[in-house]
């Protein structure tokens, strides 16, 4: 990655190093769930490869999530954190579907609702970089916001009640009869395509790492940083926008309460993919395969038997904790230190070394 | 400067809605923000180490269920359920410091893991039952005051605030947890073991939340899987601490100001359903009142003037500021 690689060359190879150790575990450790749940969940295969009622070939309960995940890849890319997305999912498909309902096609209905969370998006970026606001609470605000309107708007009787081929094109349908691959791996594989060329190809790729690596190096190399932060969040809520109207196909209706959950498993999906929380770090494909790893586990662990809390909460919680964890830990050992990049992330407008020193401090004397 | 607006909106609510103002609405309303300002009084604890703690919402069910549950079975007292509803609070809450401070996990992330984690305990403890029938000593102690308009409930919402604001002003501990807050650079020189400071943080959140839990069952008489997380009280104590004047970056504010906003939350959005606005407006009158609420403290910490002087400058007619707020 030309430009910071050049200027900080020693550091950037051994992140690289971390980088690609982390996606070899990933890897491996999704062959392992996998080749665990092959023993354990008889439809593992089902009627072969890719088949619709076969275990590896259900996308569905996750893929919407994997798109979520994708989207707020971007904005953790750049140190920020948007909270709101999985409510804006809801919003976004509320939105829609009433669009649809009011007489508007469908597809134009699509179209229009996913600009519209763009452009929500887009304010939320400008109050952020504008009033100079933590986007953790700016978001959480948001999305608190958008519930209420996604309640308020559905009414009573949640909309539903789309076009057969909408939801087939979506939801739950497969491209053929034969080859029964999930329609929306193919929305995933675009939008995760799309995501790896932006973030690794670009110039505004390596202006959003950059950005989240270190704000005043940015600041200073001319990059604007405002300008990148807001289309990270404009970014993060079109990608949820389009879940959004995943979700509504699958189900067949949108309603306030089918995403908001998802938040939390598409940070950790984030986080397990070796994306740096803290922003300035990480690689897409990591976050693909991370999605994956997360995507089977719940409704693996579900068909194996295991509990529901178990399954959708404790499961993912815990691997997150576990992953964040570990991270830390290497990194410490790659002689960054996780404690510096707290202080500085959350420390009051810009960070002070020394500040960090302090933390940081007694805990290199007690490991 | 709360206690007024507070009051303004108690004033203007009553005026278009006479029954506002009876005198068991009063009671209900002190009675009702109880376990909230219980939670605000400890989010501010963490809030002040630069921290957040968004968990305390299913501590708090998890206390609510436990101690419930055992009620409805064994008709024990309330206050035989205190030390378990504490000790809940205090090993969740120890957990979250851990993970804060030993695995270096920032704080809304660990919280948020956790925040999911202690929701699954919470719904593997109901097992899809839920908290109905209450012992009638409970119900009384929930329902009844103990002078006109002075519910059984707000006593131990009183006292916690004032024994927090003492300790956080004339204790060693207190003391600490505004210096670390403040500079955690200066405080670890000066001798400040800044770990176990910031674990004791989270610990006390997290009792306090736990005791928040206990006050809520006995206040509402039930709770079930999702009690604390379907109000998002976490969000709603960290709009109160924000309200009350202690910042997010650490080391400024106080308890009282936290325990009078929560006052004030539950006031305003009692008026909103009374003056008439849908219920599914409650959760973005929350966000709304969250973003004043860090606009204000972006505002001040720029401004470097408290929210009450600045708030009394624009209402007072004084020229606003808002010019160079905003730049």
């Amino acid at each position: 990655m030309s430009v910071v690689a050049e200027t900080q060359h020693v550091v950037r190879r051994r992140r690289f190093d971390t980088d690609d150790r982390w996606m070899i575990s990933l890897v491996v450790l999704l062959v392992a769930e996998l080749l665990y749940f092959n023993f354990g969940i008889s439809t593992f295969w089902g009627g072969g490869w890719g088949t619709s009622y076969s275990f590896l070939g259900y996308g569905e309960s996750f893929l919407f999530t994997s798109m979520i995940a994708l989207g707020v890849m971007f904005v953790i890319f750049t140190g920020d954190i948007d909270l709101s997305v999985g409510y804006m999912a809801a919003f976004a498909g509320i939105m829609m579907a009433e669009f649809h309902i009011g007489g508007m096609n469908i597809w134009i209905a699509t179209v229009l609702s996913i600009a519209l969370c763009a452009v929500i998006g887009l304010i939320q970026g400008l109050v952020i970089t504008y009033f100079k606001l933590e986007s953790l609470l700016v978001t959480l605000a948001g999305g608190f916001i958008l519930n209420s309107a996604a309640v308020a708007w559905e009414g009573p009787v949640p909309p539903y009640g789309f076009p057969h081929s909408y939801d087939s094109a979506l939801g739950s349908g497969d491209i053929s009869g034969t080859i029964q691959i999930p329609n929306q791996l193919i929305v995933f594989a675009v939008l995760a395509v799309i995501a790896t060329l932006v973030v690794h190809r670009t110039r505004f790729g390596r202006q959003l790492v950059l950005v989240g690596h270190n704000r005043q190096a940015a600041a200073y190399a001319g990059v604007r940083v405002s300008a990148t932060r807001v289309k990270a969040f404009v970014l993060s809520a079109t990608f949820s926008a389009v879940a959004g109207m995943c979700i509504a196909a699958n189900y067949g209706t949108a309603r306030d309460d089918l995403a908001p959950t998802l938040l939390l498993t598409a940070i950790t999906c984030v986080v397990l993919g070796g994306v740096d929380i803290f922003g300035g770090g990480g690689r897409v494909p990591g976050v693909i395969i991370a999605t994956f790893v997360m995507g089977w586990l719940a409704p693996g662990l579900l068909q194996d038997n295991v509990n529901d809390t178990w399954a959708t909460l404790i499961a993912p919680g815990t691997l997150l904790l576990a992953a964040l964890t570990i991270k830390g830990i290497v990194d410490r050992r790659q002689g960054v230190s996780f404690r510096a990049k707290t202080l500085a992330r959350f420390g009051p407008g810009s960070p002070t070394s020394a500040h960090a020193d302090a933390g940081d401090a007694p805990g290199t004397g007690a490991t | 400067m709360l206690v007024v607006v507070t009051l303004a909106i108690f004033g203007l609510t009553s005026a278009a809605q006479p029954h506002f103002a009876l005198q068991g609405n009063i009671s209900f309303l002190l009675a009702s923000a109880m376990p909230l300002a219980v939670v605000a009084v400890g989010e501010t604890v963490v809030m002040l180490v630069r921290g957040i703690d968004l968990s305390v919402a299913p501590v708090l069910g998890i206390a609510a269920v436990s101690t419930g549950f055992i009620a409805q079975d064994s008709h024990v007292s309330v206050l035989s359920m205190l030390p378990l509803a504490l000790a809940i609070g205090i090993g969740l809450g120890f957990v979250n410091g851990l993970f804060v401070t030993y695995a270096r996990i920032p704080p809304i992330i660990a919280t948020l893991g956790t925040f999911t984690v202690y929701g699954g305990i919470e719904q593997l403890i109901c097992n899809s039952r839920t908290v109905v029938t209450l012992p009638t000593s409970w119900i009384n102690l929930g329902t009844h005051d103990f002078l006109p308009d002075v519910p059984y409930i707000l006593v131990p919402g009183v006292l916690v605030t004032i024994a927090m604001a003492l300790i956080l002003w004339r204790t060693r501990w207190g003391r600490s947890i505004y210096a670390f807050g403040a500079n955690a650079e200066a405080a670890f020189r000066a001798g400040i073991r800044v770990k176990a400071i910031e674990i004791s943080a989270y610990t006390v959140c997290g009792m306090l939340a736990g005791l928040a839990g206990l006050i809520y069952v006995v206040q509402v008489g039930s709770a079930g899987y999702n009690t604390g997380s379907e109000i998002s009280i976490q969000l709603q104590a960290i709009a109160c601490g924000l309200i009350g004047g202690t910042t997010l970056t650490g080391g400024k504010g106080g308890v009282v100001g936290s325990f009078f906003a929560a006052i004030f939350l539950t006031v305003a959005l009692e008026g909103v359903i009374v003056a008439g606005i849908a219920y599914q407006w409650q959760s973005a009158g929350v966000g709304v009142l969250l973003l004043v609420a860090i606009l204000i403290d972006a505002y001040q910490n720029r401004q470097g003037r408290s929210v009450s002087e600045a708030l009394r400058s624009v209402l007072g007619g004084h020229k606003p500021v808002q010019q160079e707020a905003s730049s």
